[in-house]
């Protein structure tokens, strides 16, 4: 059976400058409060995705997000923290790779199907969601909280036989010629 | 697209460490140990009685391994492997955070070199509901014709970090869950690894589908609208109509406002008083292990007809229509509530009588 393909909605695949928390604050209108820095750097890539097309994603979308890393910065801290007695509330949500999953749900004003996933590498868990996702929208995200901080996103469509697709890969579908709609 | 069958179960649980014992037991269950958290106090906590408590992951490698040859996974080891878990081994560093490792596929890459494990492995973290979302993610491969066989493996082992987490957010019962009771007043937590083995070929149980549906309204707890979504979608996924649906396997963990979200939600959406069950009070809330747990013991228990009883009577305001275990069930829905919005269920059905 061959592979799924999918064109290229949006992306997102700029570096993340360094007044990304000043222009995430403008966008939802409001500082985000208690979500951490792992779900905030999410929140920034997916908006900046999604404000690219021209439509908010429908229910049929599937929310995919991978990171090597996710919310060990939270989790080390939580687990500081119950040496100490016990975590405080709100690190121990952000230790919680689902937290994030609820702050997207939230802000794209979407319900649907939203996992987080991690495989041997991008480009494999890439693959993995875009052959469980065949037939349906895609949105796919790989958010890491380091040095350099990372947040890049495609969105993707199942594209009709014989279409020019862009998502061979990851690296493809963020890097290739011609989405049908740039980031902006 | 094509179909997909539950081809092996395998289990360890605070009820037993292996399927058969663990189906036994729910008819009398062993009690809950209590799990100190100094000045946070005791709480109940159901663990897997297993003797060796040498190392975290020596035990946890005796578990997992004894519980996918239960399943029959270690002859599928080209297949894919999803390990689904909230708490992954955390309980290995607790204490001493800097040994922790900041790569939360570590854990699954670990077990993979456990099991000598050959396919490709995934993690799927989505705290509670994360071994539905396995399940799901794993079924989507066998309709879409990408591979023949897939295990998921669902895996929360001892640790303190979690239960401090959750009575830190005031989430656990001191005394133990009751389920619908109506003096519920929070969950308790409990130890699980449970696999289930996927396959192209028939077997007694058909995965119908699914679904999974994340609402943002209340990142920590359950929302109607969302279970209503979940059930009205997992259906359609299965080709089903409410009516067909003769059995609910609920979240219901104790917890005073989620269980009575979720059964005002199921009956608007099942339009009558359909049948539940719940292993929470006999198991433990066991996280990202619970979906695959339950799904092992309620399919286990059905052809066993042995279905858990709750405790203690049911709060009548809810109006709930508990099952006894002697029911026959053929088609069920099992679903899981969780952290982060989610809201996920399948519906499996008993293809031919065992």
């Amino acid at each position: 059976m061959s592979p799924p393909s999918f064109i290229v909605l949006a992306r997102h695949a700029d570096d993340i400058p360094a007044d990304w928390r000043d222009r995430l604050a403008q966008r939802l209108g409001q500082r985000p409060r208690r979500l951490g820095t792992w779900t905030e750097l999410a929140l920034y890539g997916a908006l900046r995705c999604a404000d690219a097309s021209a439509a908010p994603p429908d229910a049929a979308t599937r929310l995919r997000v991978t990171s090597t890393r996710a919310t060990a910065t939270a989790t080390r801290q939580a687990l500081t923290q119950a040496c100490e007695g016990f975590p405080l509330p709100f690190t121990f949500m952000q230790s919680q790779t689902s937290h994030m999953l609820a702050a997207l749900a939230a802000h794209l004003t979407w319900t649907g199907d939203a996992s987080f996933i991690a495989a041997g590498g991008v480009e494999q868990t890439f693959a993995h969601c875009c052959a469980e996702a065949a037939g349906s929208p895609l949105l796919f995200g790989v958010v890491e909280e380091g040095d350099p901080l990372v947040s890049q996103w495609v969105w993707l469509a199942p594209a009709q036989p014989g279409a020019d697709t862009h998502a061979h890969s990851f690296a493809h579908a963020l890097t290739g010629p011609s989405p049908l709609a740039p980031t902006r | 697209m094509n179909e997909v069958f539950l081809a092996g179960r395998g289990i360890a649980c605070s009820l037993g460490l292996d399927l058969a014992a663990a189906t036994r037991a729910v008819i009398a269950p062993p009690p809950a140990q209590r799990i100190d958290l100094g000045t946070l106090g005791d709480f109940p906590y159901r663990v897997i009685d297993e003797a060796g408590h040498d190392d975290w992951y020596a035990r946890a490698q005796r578990i997992v391994t004894r519980v996918v040859d239960e399943a029959g996974g270690l002859a599928i080891r080209h297949a894919p492997l999803f390990v689904a878990s909230s708490s992954v081994d955390v309980g290995a560093h607790e204490g001493h955070p800097a040994g922790f490792i900041p790569d939360c596929h570590a854990f699954a890459q670990r077990i993979a070199r456990m099991l000598c494990w050959q396919g490709p492995v995934f993690t799927l973290a989505t705290a509670c509901t994360s071994s539905i979302n396995a399940l799901l993610s794993a079924a989507r491969l066998l309709r879409h014709g990408t591979a023949d066989d897939a295990l998921v493996l669902g895996v929360e082992l001892a640790n303190t970090f979690t239960a401090r987490g959750f009575a830190a957010m005031q989430l656990l019962s001191r005394s133990g869950a009751q389920p619908f009771a109506p003096t519920r007043d929070g969950l308790e937590l409990g130890e699980a690894v449970a696999a289930l083995r996927l396959a192209r070929t028939p077997s007694p149980w058909r995965l119908c589908g699914g679904a999974n549906v994340v609402n943002g309204a209340d990142a920590a707890g359950t929302c109607a609208e969302a279970v209503i979504a979940m059930t009205q979608r997992a259906l359609a996924d299965s080709g089903m109509h409410a009516s067909d649906i003769d059995l609910v396997k609920v979240q219901a963990a104790g917890s005073p406002a989620s269980d009575a979200i979720e059964a005002g939600a199921l009956q608007t959406a099942f339009g009558r008083d359909v049948p539940l069950c719940t292993y929470k009070h006999l198991i433990g809330h066991t996280l990202g292990a619970s979906g695959a747990a339950e799904i092992a013991l309620l399919t286990a228990g059905i052809e066993a007809a042995s279905l858990p009883s709750l405790h203690v009577a049911a709060d009548s305001a809810l109006h709930l229509h508990v099952a006894r275990p002697t029911q026959a069930a053929r088609t069920v829905l099992a679903d899981i509530l969780g952290f982060g919005g989610g809201h996920a269920a399948v519906v499996l059905s008993r293809a031919h009588a065992s």
